[in-house]
C-alpha cells in the first residue's frame, strides 16, 4: 500500500491530467448539446496544456530569466520555459478553434432554432 | 534568391490572404486576381525549389535565421520538395477551375473564401516542409481551421457536419500534441532531425525498450489516424466533403488525407526511423488490420452510394487504408508504395473531384442525372474515365504502379489479407466506375427524355437517336482538369524516375 501511495504521490499530475482529459472526452461523446461538446473539447485541450506545464516545473527552481547572482552554470536553478511557451501557442490555437466552433454553432442555431444535436438530426431527417 | 525558396513557397499565400482580407472593401474585383497570383507565385517557387533539391540535394532553411534546436527549421528534402509542388499545384488547379463556382457558392463572401483558401493551402504546405514537431501541430491546426470554415458553406447539413469535423479534428490534433509531449519529456527536443538521433540513443534495440517512447508512438499514431480518417475514426470524413460547396471539397479532399499520410511517413522515416517505428509487432499487426478493414469498408460503402461525390468520399476512405497499410508492412516496397501512392492519389482524387464538380454543375451529381454524360460533356467525361481507370489501376496510369508496389510489399511481408483487400478493392473500383461509364454512355439524359415524352412537337423535332448536343463547361474549367488528367499518365510513365529521385533518396539505404 505505501508503494501505491508513493507511486500516486510522485505522479499525481499525470493521473490528474488523464482524469481531466477523460472528463472532456466524455462530454464530447455523451452530450448532445453542441455547446457542451465545445466545453468538453476545451477541457480536453486544457488537460493537455496542464500536462505540458507540469513537465516544465522543477522543485526549487526560479523564473527562467538569467539571474546574475546564480549565473548560467546550473540549469537546475531555472524552470524550463519551453513547455510554457509552447502552451501559449496551443492556447491561441484552442481559442481560434473555439471561435470557429462558436461561429458554426451560431449559424446552426439560426438555421434550425436549436443546438441540441438529436433535435437537429430529427429535423433534417423529417425534411 | 534560391536559398530563400522554401519560405518563398509559403510567404505569397500569407501575404495574399492578408491582401485579400484587407482589400475586401477597397478593390473587391481584383481579389480573385490577387489570390490566383499568390497561388501561382507559390506554385512557381515550389517547382523551382523541387528542381533545385532534386539536382543539388537537401536544403535546410532556418526561419528568421535562428538555427535549431532554438529556431524552427524548414527541411526541403526530395520528398517534401516534390510534395510542396504537388500541393500548391493542386490548389492552383482547383482555384482556377472553380472561379464561377466560388462566386455562386459563396455570395458576398468571396473575399473571405479566398483568404481561407490561401490559409488552408499555406497550412498544408507548412505541414509538408516543417522540420519542427511542435510547429507541425500548429500548422495542422492552421490548415484544419481554415478547412472547417470553408467546408461549412454548402447544403443544409454542411454546417453540422463541419462542426462535427471540427470536434473530431481538434481531438486528433490534441492527441498528436500529447504524444509529442511524451517525446519531449524523453528527448528534450522538438527538432525532427534531433529527435531521431536521441531516440536511436535512448532505445537502441527498438521502442519496446522504453515504455514512454512506445506510448508516444502509439498516441501520435492515434492522433494521425483520427486526422486522416482511418477506418474506426472515419465517420467525420464523408459528411463535410459531400455536403460542402464543390470548390471546398475539391481543395480539402485531395489535400487533407494525403498530407496527413505524408506526416505519418515523415514520422516513420525522419523522427522514429523505420527500424524503431516498426519495432513493436503489436502496433504493426493492429494497424495493418485497421488498414485492411478501412479498404474493405470504404469499397463496400462506396458501392451503396447513389451520388458521385458521396461515392468518391468512400473511395477516399479506402485509399487511406492503402497508404497506412503500406507504411506498416515493414519493408522497402511497402513504404515505397505508400510514398508513391500519396502523390498518385493526390492527383487521382483531384482529377475525380474536379470532374465531379463539373458534372454536378452540368447535369447534377446523382447517378440518375448522369445519363448521356459522354454526349453532353465529352471532355469532363474523358477526364473522369482517366481518373477512374487510374483508381482501378490500369497500367499506363499512376494508380497501377502504386498498387504494384503495395502488392509486392504485402506479398514480401506475407500479409495476404492486406494483399487480398487491395485486389478486391481494385475490382470494386472497376464495378463502381464502369457503372458510371455505362450510365454516361447508354443512359437517357433526364431533361431530354421528359420534354419528348410530354410534348409531341419536341419529340418530332428530336427523333431517336438523340442528336449531338454538347453543353460542355467553359474552357477555364476544363483546362486545369485536362492538365491534371494528363499528369496521371505522365506520373505513371515517370514512375521509375520518381522512385529513384524521390523515394530512394529519402529511405534509409539499409532498409530491406
Amino acid at each position: 500500500m505505501p508503494e501505491l501511495f508513493a507511486e500516486f504521490g510522485n505522479k499525481f499530475h499525470y493521473y490528474s491530467y488523464f482524469a481531466i482529459m477523460m472528463i472532456g472526452l466524455y462530454a464530447m461523446i455523451a452530450k448532445t448539446n453542441l455547446l457542451k461538446k465545445c466545453i468538453g473539447l476545451g477541457i480536453f485541450q486544457t488537460a493537455i496544456m496542464l500536462f505540458y506545464v507540469s513537465i516544465g516545473a522543477k522543485t526549487g527552481a526560479g523564473i527562467p530569466i538569467i539571474d546574475p547572482a546564480v549565473g548560467t552554470a546550473d540549469p537546475a536553478a531555472y524552470a524550463n520555459p519551453l513547455p510554457q511557451v509552447l502552451m501559449l501557442t496551443a492556447i491561441v490555437v484552442s481559442v481560434a478553434t473555439l471561435g470557429v466552433a462558436l461561429a458554426l454553432i451560431q449559424n446552426i442555431h439560426r438555421d434550425h432554432g436549436t443546438i441540441e444535436e438529436d433535435e437537429i438530426l430529427q429535423r433534417l431527417r423529417g425534411k | 534568391m534560391t536559398a530563400q525558396l522554401p519560405i518563398l513557397a509559403i510567404a505569397p499565400l500569407l501575404f495574399g490572404a492578408f491582401a485579400v482580407t484587407a482589400g475586401r472593401f477597397l478593390f473587391r474585383r481584383a481579389n480573385y486576381a490577387v489570390a490566383s497570383l499568390a497561388l501561382a507565385a507559390s506554385f512557381t517557387a515550389s517547382v523551382l525549389l523541387a528542381i533545385q533539391i532534386l539536382t543539388q540535394g537537401t536544403a535546410i532553411y532556418f526561419v528568421g535565421g535562428w538555427p535549431p534546436p532554438i529556431g524552427i527549421s524548414y527541411v526541403a528534402d526530395p520528398l517534401s520538395a516534390l510534395m510542396l509542388a504537388f500541393v500548391s499545384g493542386a490548389a492552383l488547379c482547383t482555384f482556377l477551375a472553380s472561379k464561377a463556382e466560388i462566386e455562386t457558392s459563396y455570395p458576398l463572401k468571396n473575399s473571405a473564401f479566398y483568404a481561407l483558401f490561401l490559409l488552408a493551402v499555406a497550412g498544408h504546405m507548412g505541414i509538408v516542409i516543417t522540420g519542427d514537431a511542435f510547429n507541425l501541430y500548429v500548422l495542422i491546426e492552421v490548415a484544419a481551421l481554415s478547412g472547417y470554415a470553408i467546408l461549412a458553406q454548402g447544403r443544409e447539413r454542411a454546417m453540422l457536419s463541419s462542426l462535427n469535423y471540427l470536434f473530431v479534428g481538434s481531438l486528433g490534433a490534441s492527441l498528436y500534441l500529447l504524444g509529442m509531449g511524451y517525446l519531449y519529456i524523453m528527448t528534450g527536443s522538438l527538432n525532427m532531425a534531433d529527435l531521431s538521433g536521441i531516440i536511436a540513443q535512448l532505445a537502441p534495440g527498438g521502442l519496446s525498450g522504453s515504455t514512454a517512447l512506445a506510448a508516444a508512438w502509439g498516441v501520435i499514431l492515434a492522433g494521425l489516424f483520427v486526422k486522416m480518417g482511418l477506418f474506426p475514426f472515419h465517420s467525420w470524413l464523408p459528411g463535410p466533403i459531400s455536403f460542402s460547396a464543390a470548390p471546398a471539397a475539391a481543395l480539402v479532399a485531395p489535400l487533407t488525407t494525403k498530407v496527413m499520410a505524408y506526416v505519418l511517413v515523415r514520422m516513420i522515416i525522419s523522427v522514429f526511423t523505420p527500424d524503431a517505428a516498426w519495432s513493436l509487432p503489436a502496433i504493426n499487426t493492429l494497424v495493418l488490420l485497421l488498414a485492411t478493414a478501412a479498404i474493405l469498408y470504404g469499397s463496400f460503402c462506396a458501392l451503396a452510394q447513389r451520388s458521385l461525390r458521396k461515392m468518391l468520399c468512400f473511395i477516399l476512405l479506402s485509399e487511406v487504408g492503402y497508404m497506412v497499410g503500406g507504411a506498416f508492412l515493414g519493408n522497402r516496397a511497402g513504404l515505397t508504395g505508400t510514398i508513391y501512392h500519396i502523390f498518385a492519389d493526390l492527383l487521382m482524387t483531384l482529377c475525380l473531384f474536379l470532374a465531379a464538380s463539373n458534372v454536378e454543375r452540368g447535369t447534377g451529381g446523382r447517378f440518375s442525372d448522369m445519363g448521356g454524360l459522354f454526349r453532353r460533356m465529352p471532355v469532363t467525361a474523358a477526364a473522369m474515365v482517366m481518373g477512374g481507370l487510374s483508381m482501378i489501376g490500369v497500367p499506363p496510369f499512376c494508380g497501377f504502379f502504386s498498387k504494384w508496389y503495395l502488392l509486392s510489399g504485402a506479398i514480401t511481408a506475407g500479409s495476404y489479407a492486406f494483399a487480398g483487400a487491395l485486389v478486391l478493392s481494385s475490382l470494386v473500383n472497376a464495378v463502381l466506375f464502369f457503372r458510371i461509364f455505362e450510365i454516361g454512355f447508354f443512359g437517357t439524359p433526364a431533361d431530354r427524355a421528359s420534354p419528348s415524352a410530354t410534348s409531341g412537337e419536341a419529340a418530332h423535332r428530336h427523333p431517336e437517336p438523340l442528336p449531338f448536343f454538347c453543353d460542355e463547361m467553359p474552357a477555364a474549367r476544363l483546362a486545369p482538369l485536362c492538365v491534371v488528367a494528363a499528369s496521371l499518365v505522365a506520373m505513371g510513365l515517370l514512375t521509375g524516375e520518381v522512385v529513384r529521385l524521390v523515394v530512394s533518396a529519402v529511405l534509409p539505404p539499409g532498409l530491406g
